[in-house]
């Protein structure tokens, strides 16, 4: 009795493996066949180059975009692809239609198996912890587009960019142009001014700062500050709160998600010796505007030239 | 060789005591503002100056964060050497009963809850860990004494239980999970006298086992023969587990978890002044101090200005130290 009921149940699970791999095949002959029938030459492809040096080209404008970061949500929308941007991730706030889309996941953590389930002709995803995802989409069939900047311009050039692959480039310029004119007033107002050394902590426990290399650092540089971070390395590094105090920043700005307070700044060790605590320019600024590689970077910009060189802002 | 001469403890404690004293000097000097032995003189004697800036880096960041990491060295060694001699299991070490793990999920709650005014993560996290030594000691209590082996499956299952609450707050509190990875891993990273203050609160916790020496000593040969020699074997076994279990809670509430100090300096220690409690608790205080300390100051300095996790440091410090002396051991 045992034994033909074991070796049913071993049919049965022989049969079940032939269906799932039958079907796997079947769905990976389907993606290829699609792919090759897009293929004709309706309109002149798009193709860009991202950050990464990746050319991703398009047959025509994408249709079915997935965001796989809220930066990424918020140009698409930016540029006026809003409408075609089919899912997103959970932490996407912004703007308030961004908030009702269908999500993929975190951010860090996106499910491929989602992405794929929305059909999406172009994907946009991050830098960082999603290095790995591209390949894995690309084997699927995706397009892969990275946002991943390290300067201010780099961000507007993302922004083009999806302009291009979404066909809302005249939008896209609009976004790029009003970039340009922050960065054109800050270099005005702040560009001549002495250097001040300026501290960005991004995080309070562990002290991290922005270091070489990230879109925070270079939009310090452009106004008008010396970025401390950038002696700690590439990246987001760790900094000792023993060689902060030795370098002792003229102006301590706090980006909002490292949780901290400015009236709780000065309660830290040893921190109400700094220059910048005890001459006030201690300053939390919101990481949505500073953090997120998008248009709202302008404002960004803007608020930091605020606080590293208020007296060149002073007559207003 | 459990009965060593009255006059060879002194030597040990004297060498340890003189390794710890280089140990808080070279901590105390270096860092990325060195300073030079006149200096650090000066400082010591004026005492802390408000405004002067490395007056403060002096005496609000580093002499902290020295005297934390080697009390907190001191606390997990001298737990370590207590637990590895009531379990008679020489893997065993301060975090097994629990008590890292109910700490880290206090601390936790304390992270994510975000409440300002207390150091709530140092508080709720020490909450935490004697909560968990009340559950595992109820547990492993049967009709009026303690069951190590059950006070080690309960250890051992609170703390699974313990992170995976911890796993689950991290996911829903995801901007927290930094500071929470950060905070499990262990670090001197930003703290100051708070800390330093609830850190000493455990040197009474140190000292006591040192008047119950001669009963730890029999009771390595298990506890039927320790009660056939006379020794009130639950009454102490119930107190050292107390004490390494308060010491343990202490420890991690300051700084995390920092592995293998409690494991590995009971060992070296053993195979360099040998079994008897006399020489070893003490030295192995010692000890601790100096290893955590040492590690804390290259955690610090030798990638700075950023810093590596002092947990790291104690293993890449301690493992190459102890796989020598087991081979030294070994051959003599």
């Amino acid at each position: 009795m045992s034994t033909t009921r074991a070796r049913r149940l071993t049919a049965a699970l022989l049969l079940l493996a032939a269906i799932v791999l039958g079907a796997t095949a079947l769905s990976a002959c389907g993606s290829g066949g699609t792919s090759d029938t897009s293929a004709s030459p309706s309109a002149r492809p798009i193709s860009v180059t991202d950050g990464s040096g990746q050319t991703v080209t398009l047959t025509q404008p994408a249709a079915r975009i997935v965001s796989l970061a809220p930066a990424n949500t918020e140009i698409a929308f930016a540029v006026g692809a809003g409408d075609k941007v089919v899912a997103g991730t959970s932490y996407d706030d912004y703007p308030a239609a961004a908030k009702s889309l269908p999500k993929v996941g975190d951010f860090s953590t996106p499910s491929v198996e989602k992405i794929a389930s929305f059909n999406p002709d172009l994907v946009l995803a991050a830098g960082g912890v999603q290095a790995g995802l591209r390949s894995k989409l690309e084997k699927l069939g995706m397009k892969v587009y990275v946002v991943d900047p390290t300067t201010y311009a780099g961000v507007m050039t993302d922004i083009a960019n999806v302009g291009k692959l979404a066909g809302t480039s005249a939008q896209a310029q609009k976004v790029v142009d009003s970039m340009q004119q922050a960065l054109t007033d800050v270099r005005a107002k702040a560009g001549s001014a002495a250097r001040k050394s300026t501290f960005v902590e991004i995080y309070s426990k562990p002290l991290m700062t922005a270091g070489t290399g990230t879109f925070i650092s270079d939009m310090v540089d452009i106004a008008g500050g010396t970025n401390l971070g950038d002696s700690a390395g590439k990246g987001f590094p760790n900094f000792s709160s023993e060689v902060l105090l030795k370098d002792d920043p003229a102006v301590y700005i706090a980006d909002s998600g490292s949780m901290s307070k400015p009236g709780e700044l000065s309660s830290r060790p040893g921190f109400s010796a700094l220059t910048a605590v005890k001459d006030g320019h201690v300053y939390v600024i919101d990481d949505n505007i500073i953090a997120r590689p998008g248009p709202r970077l302008a404002q960004g910009l803007q608020q930091l030239a605020r606080m590293i060189h208020p007296e060149a802002y002073a007559t207003q | 060789m459990t009965r060593l001469g009255r006059t060879s403890v002194w030597p040990g404690i004297c060498l340890a005591a003189g390794l710890l004293l280089v140990c808080l000097v070279l901590s105390l000097v270096l860092g990325p503002a060195s300073l030079s032995l006149s200096q650090l003189w000066h400082f010591v004697t004026t005492g802390p100056v408000s405004g002067d800036l490395e007056n403060a880096i002096f005496w609000q960041i580093r002499m902290p964060r020295v005297l934390l990491a080697c009390l907190v060295g001191a606390e997990l060694a001298v737990a370590g050497v207590i637990l590895q001699d009531l379990f008679l299991n020489p893997l065993t070490d301060p975090y097994v009963t629990g008590v890292s793990s109910g700490a880290a999920l206090g601390a936790t709650i304390g992270i994510v809850l975000h409440w300002s005014g207390l150091p709530w993560t140092t508080m709720l996290a020490l909450v935490g860990g004697l909560a968990t030594l009340g559950i595992v000691w109820m547990a492993a209590r049967r009709r009026g004494r303690i069951d190590i082996f059950v006070l080690l499956l309960a250890g051992v299952t609170i703390s699974y239980l313990a992170s995976a609450m911890v796993t689950v707050l991290m996911i829903q509190c995801n901007q927290d999970m930094r500071a929470i990875v950060y905070w499990l891993m262990g670090s001197f990273s930003g703290r100051g006298w708070g800390e330093v203050q609830v850190a000493l609160v455990a040197v009474p916790f140190m000292i006591l086992p040192l008047f119950f020496t001669r009963e730890m000593d029999i009771m390595l040969q298990g506890e039927k023969r320790a009660l056939e020699l006379g020794v009130e074997v639950e009454r102490t076994k119930r107190l050292l587990l107390v004490t390494a279990g308060v010491l343990t809670a202490i420890a991690v509430s300051v700084c995390g978890i920092i592995g293998f100090v409690g494991l590995v300096v009971p060992h070296i220690v053993r195979l360099v002044v040998g079994p008897s409690h006399r020489s070893l608790l003490p030295v192995s205080l010692l000890g601790g101090a100096a290893l955590l300390g040492i590690a804390d100051l290259l955690s610090r300095t030798v990638i700075a200005p950023n810093e590596i996790p002092v947990g790291v440091v104690t293993t890449f410090v301690g493992a190459p130290l102890f796989v020598y002396l087991l081979r030294r051991g070994r051959k003599s």
